[in-house]
Formats: structure tokens, sequence, C-alpha cells
């Protein structure tokens, strides 16, 4: 069951590899896909998702190829939120989750109890009359997650789905995703750190079209152990000097100093103490080894 | 059904359709009824090309094609069909109230020589109508399949416009004679029984026909 990927390059007719001979396997449960912009996340999901056709290498869903015939196979078992998606303007919600549940074939009265379901979960049940055009942001992109569920697909890939959500609404929708990743593969594509911390064990960290580390969370923090200090700058001039030199995730004040976080491959040569790493700490740790 | 409507037919789309066909009915002069048709036909053509191009193409600016994808080919061709057939059919009522707007703004002299009998109008209105009907689906499915093929609704009717021009001139006229996709329009209004200009008629029936089968391929290929 799930998502194999065997040596994966995507190249656009501008020449602009967007993913170099990447292999991947995402398994069973919420597997977690983190980047910087440009690294080939969205790339990625457009390749599975069909939409995109891979310039080498093979993917296979639940040991079923990538190849035009079985398209139609796979297509009936993903479920999809892009990046940016205007849902039907003109449509009340409830009417755009009818229009798109008809499309995907589900029968009328299937239809209906999904959507009763999915907007009382993601607390859009007061706004189902409302038009499309007169929800914010965050709304436009809770529908859009409820029209990706909508089939119960066995492969779901949701991309930013948190992007415009306040930090209430961030954690339902998080806890709607680890409910629904029972029994099913759910590749959350992110660059929002919080996020796969609350719901990934898995994950993949991609830089420039390649894969800079796949595993679970605990091995990716493990790796960042004994890279990560804290120092404390006493002045501006100081802090610069420090920047200058190091890599550093974070900086607040801290009375009257002020406290850096270094990522570095040895001990700085500076006053400072080492300290636990985060999933941020690592990612950066990660990106920046090369 | 009514999902499909709203999309297909949102309230600045029917205004500026019935504006059209207003202002149409308004500048453009005619003295006879029997103008009417041929006053109508070619704006009511360029109104088909704009009206129809985005029955899919909003689906692409949008991005929920990439979405429509994952649904069955049944369903989405389902959908782009019911589309285009209530814009049709809009574009067909609206054609049908300009010949009245024709007879109430401008008053014109019944028939070729003012004196038919209501009886003959009414043939000549149904006339004008089984061509309109042909006229507003060729230019809609036209203009539909070259913005799915180009994945651009301005490419679908930039290049129905190119068509137009060709067609709708002396010099189509000229080359193509009754087989002119306008044969409505160039035919010999002196002779009721001429009925050569269907010849044209056909040739837009059989490219629409040719039209609606491509499209599922197009859909296919190009999402």
């Amino acid at each position: 069951m799930g998502i194999k990927i065997e040596d994966l390059t995507v190249t656009f007719k501008n020449k602009v590899t967007a993913i170099n001979h990447a292999d991947l396997e995402i398994p069973q449960g919420i597997f977690g896909l983190l980047g910087e912009n440009g690294a080939g996340k969205t790339t990625l999901m457009r390749v599975l998702t069909t939409v995109l056709s891979p310039t080498s290498g093979t993917v296979t869903l639940d040991g079923i190829p990538y190849r035009e015939k079985n398209f139609e196979k796979i297509q009936k078992k993903i479920g999809y939120l892009p990046q940016e998606i205007d849902l039907y303007p003109s449509l009340t919600v409830q009417e755009c989750l009818e229009y798109m549940g008809d499309l995907s074939g589900i029968s009328k009265r299937t239809a209906k109890e999904r959507i009763g379901y999915y907007l009382e979960k993601t607390s859009l049940s007061e706004h189902r009359r409302k038009k499309m055009k007169q929800l914010s942001g965050g709304m436009k992109r809770r529908v859009g997650l409820v029209q990706a569920l909508l089939n119960e697909p066995a492969f779901l890939i949701v991309d930013e789905p948190t992007t415009g959500l306040d930090p209430e609404e961030r954690i339902r929708i998080r806890n709607l995703l680890v409910d629904f990743s029972e029994g099913r593969t759910v590749l959350f594509s992110t660059h929002v750190v919080e996020d796969l911390v609350a719901t990934c064990n898995q994950l993949a960290v991609m830089k420039k079209g390649k894969f800079l580390y796949t595993g679970n969370m605990k091995e990716l923090l493990e790796q960042a152990k004994g890279h990560i200090w804290i120092c404390r700058a006493k002045d501006e001039t100081m802090a610069r000097e420090v920047e200058k030199t190091y890599h550093i995730s974070s900086k607040q004040y801290v009375g009257d100093e002020l406290q850096m976080k270094i990522i570095s491959e040895a001990p700085p040569q500076i006053p400072c103490s080492a300290c636990e790493a985060t999933l941020e700490d690592a990612y950066i740790y990660i990106a920046n080894q090369e | 059904m009514i999902h499909e409507m709203k999309i297909a037919l949102p309230v600045p789309k029917q205004a500026y359709a019935i504006f059209f066909v207003v202002i149409l009915s308004l500048v453009r002069g005619v003295s006879y009824s029997t103008e009417i048709g041929i006053a109508l036909e070619a704006p009511m053509a360029i109104l088909a090309l704009t009206f129809c191009a985005d029955a899919y193409t909003q689906e692409i600016t949008s991005k929920r094609s990439e979405i429509q994808r994952l649904c069955p080919r049944k369903k989405r061709m389902q959908s782009i069909y019911k589309r285009i057939m209530i814009q049709e059919m809009f574009l067909l009522a609206d054609a049908a109230v300009g010949y009245g707007l024709f007879f109430l703004f401008q008053n014109p002299r019944l028939g070729r020589t003012g004196q038919e009998s209501l009886e003959s109008e009414i043939c000549q209105f149904f006339v004008y109508f089984a061509a309109i009907i042909v006229t507003l689906g060729f230019w809609g499915l036209l203009s539909n399949l070259l913005s799915c093929l180009f994945r651009n609704m301005w490419v679908g009717i930039g290049g129905g416009l190119m068509l137009w021009l060709i067609t709708n001139s002396s010099i189509g006229e000229r080359y193509f004679g009754a087989w002119n996709l306008f044969s409505y329009s160039f035919r010999t209004l002196e002779d009721n029984n001429d009925f050569s200009w269907l010849y044209g008629k056909m040739v837009c029936i059989c490219i629409g026909i040719l039209a609606m089968a491509t499209l599922p391929k197009i859909i296919e290929k190009r999402g």
C-alpha cells in the first residue's frame, strides 16, 4: 500500500528541472513534505495527481503504475487540494460541494451526508448558504479541503491546506487530516513546520528537486542534535558579527540581551550552550548541509 | 443543471448579451422586416464566440481543471456539454428577443414589399430562427473548441474572429457562395424559393458535429 517513486525526473520545456532523479516511498498515514518555495513539492504533487507526466522514472500507487491506461483507476483513488484554487464564485458553499460531488460520481444522498459531516468538521456549517465569492481566503481553503475529502480517497494530496487559517482553525484542520489518514495515505505539503510537527511521523525534505531527507521525524531531530546552539549577544554590533559567521535560525530579545539560535556543524567559537533541536532547526540544518 | 446554469450564465454575462442586442436593434438600421435576420446573424455570431469561449477554460484559469482531472471523463464531458447547451439556449432566446426589438424600435415595413401578410412574417421568423440556431451553435462550439485546444479563451475568440472576418466579407461571399458559413445573410432576398443558403448551414452543422466529437479527445489530452 502507498506510493512508490523511483528515479523520478521532471524537466519542463524551458529546460528547468523541477524534480531530479528522486526516490521516495510514501506509506500509509500522514506523510509530510517539507521544502522551501521552488523546491519541487507542487511539481511532485502534480505528477502524483496525473496532471503532469514525468520526463523519466516510475511512480506506482498501491502497485498500479502511472501509465495512461491506468490513469482512470488511479484518479479514482485520489483527492487533491491544489495550492491555488478558485472554486465557483457564483455558487454557494453547499452548491459548490454538491456540484463537485456530482462531478466525482458520488450519489446525491452520499454527497449530502458527507458535505454535512465535513462542513461541520471544518466549522463551515453556518456558512453553507454563503456564496463562494463572499468567503474569506481561509474559508475558501477549507471548502477546497472538503471537496478533496468528498470522495473519501485512498490517497489524499493536500498542498498548503492551512494557508490563511487562524490558529484554532489550523488545529481543527490538522486534526481532521489525522483522523482522515486512518487506513489511508495523506501527503501533506507545507512550509509551515509546526503543522508537520503536530501531524506527521514520517516526512521528506525537498530542496532543488531532490530529497535531502526521508524518514521519521525523530531521526531527523537526531541528525540535528549537537548542532544547535544558543548564544547571547550584548549589543547589535556583536549580533551582526555572529550573523556574518554563523547560520541563525532565530533571535529574540531577552532582557537587554539578544538571544540567538545558531546552527553549526562544529561548536561556535563564541560563548554558547547546546540546546534541543526543533523540527525547524533540523530542517534548516539539513537544508544548509550541502 | 441549476448549478451549471449559475456557472455558465453569471449575471454580468447575461447583462452584456442582452445589452448587445438592445444596442444592435437601436443602431443597426433596417427598412424591411426581411433585413432583420441579416442584421442579426453576423453580430450574433460574434456574441456566441465570446459567450461560449469560457465554457471550459474558466476551469483552467481558476485551476479547478487540476481537480476535474480526477473526475470521471464522462461526467466532465457531460458538464461541458451542459454548459454549452445552456449558453446556446440563452443566446437563442436573446436572438429571438433581438428580432422582436427591431420591430419595437424601428417599426420596419413588413416583408420585402411592405405588404406581406402576418403568416409570411411568422414563416420568415421561423426561417431566421432555424438559421440562427445553426449559426449560434457553430460559432459557440468553434470558440469553445479552440479555447480548449489552446487552453486560452482569447485564442478561441481570436481564432473565431479571424474566420468570421474571412467568411463575413465580400471575398468570403465570392469564394464560398452558397457554402459560406453566413449563407443565410448572403442569400438572395428577392427569391423566396432560393434555399441554396442551406448548404452553408449544412457546412456549419458538419463542422459543429466534428467539433463536438473532437472535444473529449482535446479535454483528455490538454486537461
